[in-house]
């Protein structure tokens, strides 16, 4: 039973810090990925600095990153815990559309509309958290099968293009407060809230240790359940509100709003240096991912490659990053 | 006014599928006392811990903590009313800082935000208890050794208010200052009036700490009482007690001829001394010693599983190369511990299981023929008696003495000349067990050479014709078949005795 147990000699300490150190350290904080970012924006400096660095580019960059940066926070949460979330795609879609439908372009509404979304997300997090932990269901089965089920839903609404925002919701989703788009504000709002919850609260490191090991997590008396629930209800709001965000931007709501985000969002918290397996990870790496996604399809804008080859540098900007960044698991 | 009882049992029983864990154990532990929980492996030490953390839940019986009786439904509840254990398979959290492993579970917070200075505070107070006071809180866990991470555990349950403090088994990991350093914790908790139940194979720290002694066999009570009233002897002789069944067949005459010769082998990554040893055709020798001692280690090695750091192997005089297809092709052969992980493919069916190892004898041209794997099947469930309803049957079906025989049957198809087998009848019921030592005993007799490892006492010796005792990966001791031989192979095992 506890065979393997049998005592091994520590690992000796490496006199000087090798690469591979540096390397493992740099993965590990989530640094590693902003250089590949440094350098990209370096590239496109020297090749288009004057289309690159324009307030219209920026803005739009910075704007660009707000819904996959909003879904990857909750991403990056779950994964942390050692669950996935498919379903965020679909959420985004569902409160996009059920956004412009329901406010139908009446300004009384907007209010309620948004708590209304924000609810479902909520609701919806709620449901995926249940099933994973009362049921004991994989969360990978899970969040697919929510994701066919919203998806679903959201045809079943409007098959085709519907409703409409209310100019104040549009007027606030391309207003600036200085250089800066005001929805990017909210992206960096929750990133403060989300690092601060992860961070500076007893929940955040119940989501770390539950994440790094179930079984001792529960060891230590923590309630592991209620921890994942959370998790998933968390996930669900931010995708609430990248789905208002993504409404107001387009101003109607579009029953594919969301499609291949839930990939987008995994794709950069690994990008990050996030394991997969749960329990490591920084938001720094995560929001560098975005960044770098983010900078790849405007790249591709800016050097005048046709945007069909997008999927194609994302694959292998992925396996690249991966393979090189790879941190070593423990034990 | 203090509780007689801090931490007890009363007549818990615990059967898993196949085997009873527990019977009927009754225990007592009174606060401000050091109490010694002893019993061999497998004797149901760590299933009691377990049931007693409400990590697991009696069959029948109950928990009694500070003189009431309690139902835990997992281990918050027992944490929450101030037991505290520390278990022996680590659970230190590998990614997490030092910082955050020790306040895991008790972090010093206002409406769930950390307070981050009291929080370092706390643990560096416990911290410096366990002598760890100079290390970098934010240092990451996993990064340590395995004796501080079970420090930084022991730490961790410092911080919490307990009322008992159960260690499962500290000195498997630590060893000189630092297992000093828990004894003179241990000794102020204490005073404190906290209960420390204290699991442990080193009879040594039983003198030294211990004010009362619990034994247990074979998931059973034996004895209890102040520690004055056990001396080393009677520990052992409690430990062991059993006399060796008559379940065991004789062993036929071994032969002359030297089958497997091993010169100075040392398991790569291994700090212990080499070991030697030959083994004859018709030769079957027992390993004995406690967890941990070196036995599985060795038979790894020997099979090619692990490699090898150094010495030499030779099968019939000629030498071994330390892979592991070079091993099998030389005949030698091991039947793992654990038989569902490394033994089977519990997911096929036993025909295909059991011709795993030889699909060239069944197979032309990389056509495999159906009916020569269901003839190969038949001989082998004729010969070792398995009983399945088919050779379509899948192994997870099995009972763990049948699913034993497969993994036996599948060595047997490659025709080995040394059977190694490592704790061979865990898991596996009465009846069961004395088929397979029956089938030992035959194979032996039929010339194969045989090295069986097992923590069970009487297995060793009532199968073997001679017994090597392991400590600390060496060899300590020789000991020839002899039902009497058991409580001198304990005190080999325990280095109670020179």
């Amino acid at each position: 039973m506890t065979a393997t147990l049998a005592p091994s000699p520590a690992p000796a300490p490496s006199a000087g810090r090798t690469v591979r150190d540096w390397v493992a350290t740099a993965v590990r904080r989530g640094a590693a990925v902003w250089v590949i970012v440094a350098v990209l924006i370096v590239v496109l400096s020297v090749m288009r600095g004057g289309a690159f660095w324009s307030t219209g580019n920026i803005a739009a960059l910075l704007t660009s990153a707000v819904v996959l940066g909003l879904v990857a926070l909750g991403q990056h949460t779950v994964i942390l815990s050692g669950g996935i979330d498919l379903s965020v795609g679909s959420m985004v879609t569902i409160t996009t559309l059920l956004t412009a439908v329901l406010i139908d372009g009446y300004p009384i509404r907007t209010f309620p509309v948004i708590l209304g979304m924000l609810a479902l997300g909520a609701l919806l997090g709620t449901i995926n958290g249940l099933l994973v932990t009362k049921l004991n269901m994989p969360p990978f089965i899970v969040t697919l099968g929510m994701l066919y089920l919203v998806s679903g839903a959201a045809l079943w609404i409007s098959s085709t293009p519907a409703g409409q925002v209310t100019s104040a919701l549009t007027e606030f989703a391309f207003g600036k407060l200085g250089p800066i788009p005001l929805s990017f504000v909210v992206l960096a709002l929750a990133i403060a809230i989300i690092w601060f919850l992860l961070n500076r609260t007893v929940w955040g490191k119940q989501v770390f240790a539950v994440g790094g090991d179930l079984h001792s997590a529960r060891a230590a008396g923590i309630s592991t359940n209620r921890v994942l629930i959370w998790v998933y209800v968390t996930s669900g709001l931010l995708a609430a509100v990248a789905g208002i965000l993504l409404a107001a931007r387009s101003s109607i709501g579009s029953p594919t709003a969301g499609d291949g985000l839930e990939l987008s969002a995994i794709t950069v918290v690994v990008i990050g240096g996030t394991s997969l397996l749960g329990g490591r990870g920084t938001l720094l790496g995560t929001m560098g991912g975005v960044a770098l996604l983010s900078l790849i399809t405007n790249s591709i804008t800016l050097l005048q490659f046709p945007s069909t080859i997008t999927d194609l540098i994302r694959g292998v900007i992925i396996i690249a990053a991966v393979a090189v960044f790879v941190a070593k698991r423990r034990r | 006014m203090a509780p007689t009882i801090a931490l007890g049992a009363r007549e818990v029983t615990k059967s898993f599928p196949g085997v009873r864990a527990l019977e009927n154990v009754t225990f007592a532990c009174a606060p401000g006392r050091v109490h010694a929980l002893l019993g061999e492996n497998g004797a149901g030490k760590s299933t009691l811990i377990k049931i007693l953390t409400g990590d697991q839940a009696p069959d029948s019986g109950a928990v009694i903590v500070g003189d009431e009786e309690m139902s835990f439904g997992s281990p918050r509840d027992a944490l929450a009313v101030g037991v505290t254990p520390v278990y022996q398979e680590l659970t230190v959290l590998p990614e997490m800082s030092v910082l955050d492993n020790v306040m895991l579970g008790h972090e010093s917070a206002r409406r769930g935000v950390l307070r981050l200075r009291e929080q370092r505070e706390h643990a560096r107070r416990a911290l410096e208890r366990v002598t760890l006071g100079g290390l970098d809180l934010n240092t990451i866990a996993g990064d340590l050794s395995l004796a501080n991470q079970q420090l930084v555990e022991i730490a961790r349950a410092l911080v919490s208010k307990s009322n008992v403090l159960i260690l499962d088994e500290p000195s498997a990991v630590l060893s000189g200052d630092k297992l000093e350093a828990l004894h003179t914790v241990v000794r102020s908790i204490v005073a404190e009036g906290t209960a420390v139940v204290y699991i442990t194979h080193l009879l040594d720290e039983v003198r030294d700490l211990a004010d009362d002694v619990t034994i247990l066999r074979d998931g059973r009570f034996v004895s209890t009482g102040p520690a004055s009233e056990y001396p080393m002897e009677r520990i052992v002789r409690e430990m062991v007690g059993r006399q060796v069944d008559s379940v065991f067949p004789d062993p036929a005459d071994r032969r002359d001829e030297v089958v497997l010769s091993v010169e100075g082998v040392v398991p790569r990554g291994a700090d212990c001394v080499p070991v030697s040893l030959e083994l004859r055709a018709g030769e079957i020798v027992g390993l004995a010693g406690l967890v941990g001692s070196g036995r599985s280690r060795l038979l790894k090695t020997l099979a090619g599983v692990r490699q090898r750091g150094d010495g030499r192997v030779s099968v019939g005089g000629r030498p071994l190369r330390a892979s592991l297809g070079a091993t099998i092709g030389a005949g030698v052969v091991l039947v793992p511990e654990e038989r569902k992980r490394d033994g089977l493919v519990l997911e096929l069916p036993v025909g295909q299981n059991t011709t795993l190892t030889a699909l060239g004898s069944i197979s032309t041209a990389g056509w495999i023929s159906g009916a020569r794997e269901a003839a190969a099947y038949a001989e082998e469930r004729d010969r070792l008696g398995i009983r399945s309803s088919s050779g379509a049957q899948l192994a997870k079906q099995l009972s763990g003495g049948n699913q034993q025989k497969i993994v036996i049957a599948k060595w047997l198809r490659v025709g080995p000349r040394v059977l190694l087998l490592d704790e061979p009848t865990r898991g596996v019921d009465v009846g069961a067990k004395s088929e397979i030592y029956r089938i030992i005993t035959e194979l032996a007799a039929q010339g194969m050479a045989i090295l069986v490892a097992s923590s069970e006492l009487p297995e060793v010796i009532g199968l073997s014709h001679r017994v090597l005792v392991f400590r600390d990966g060496a060899v300590v001791g020789e000991v020839a078949r002899d039902p009497e031989s058991s409580e001198k192979i304990m005190h080999l095992a325990l280095g109670t005795e020179s």
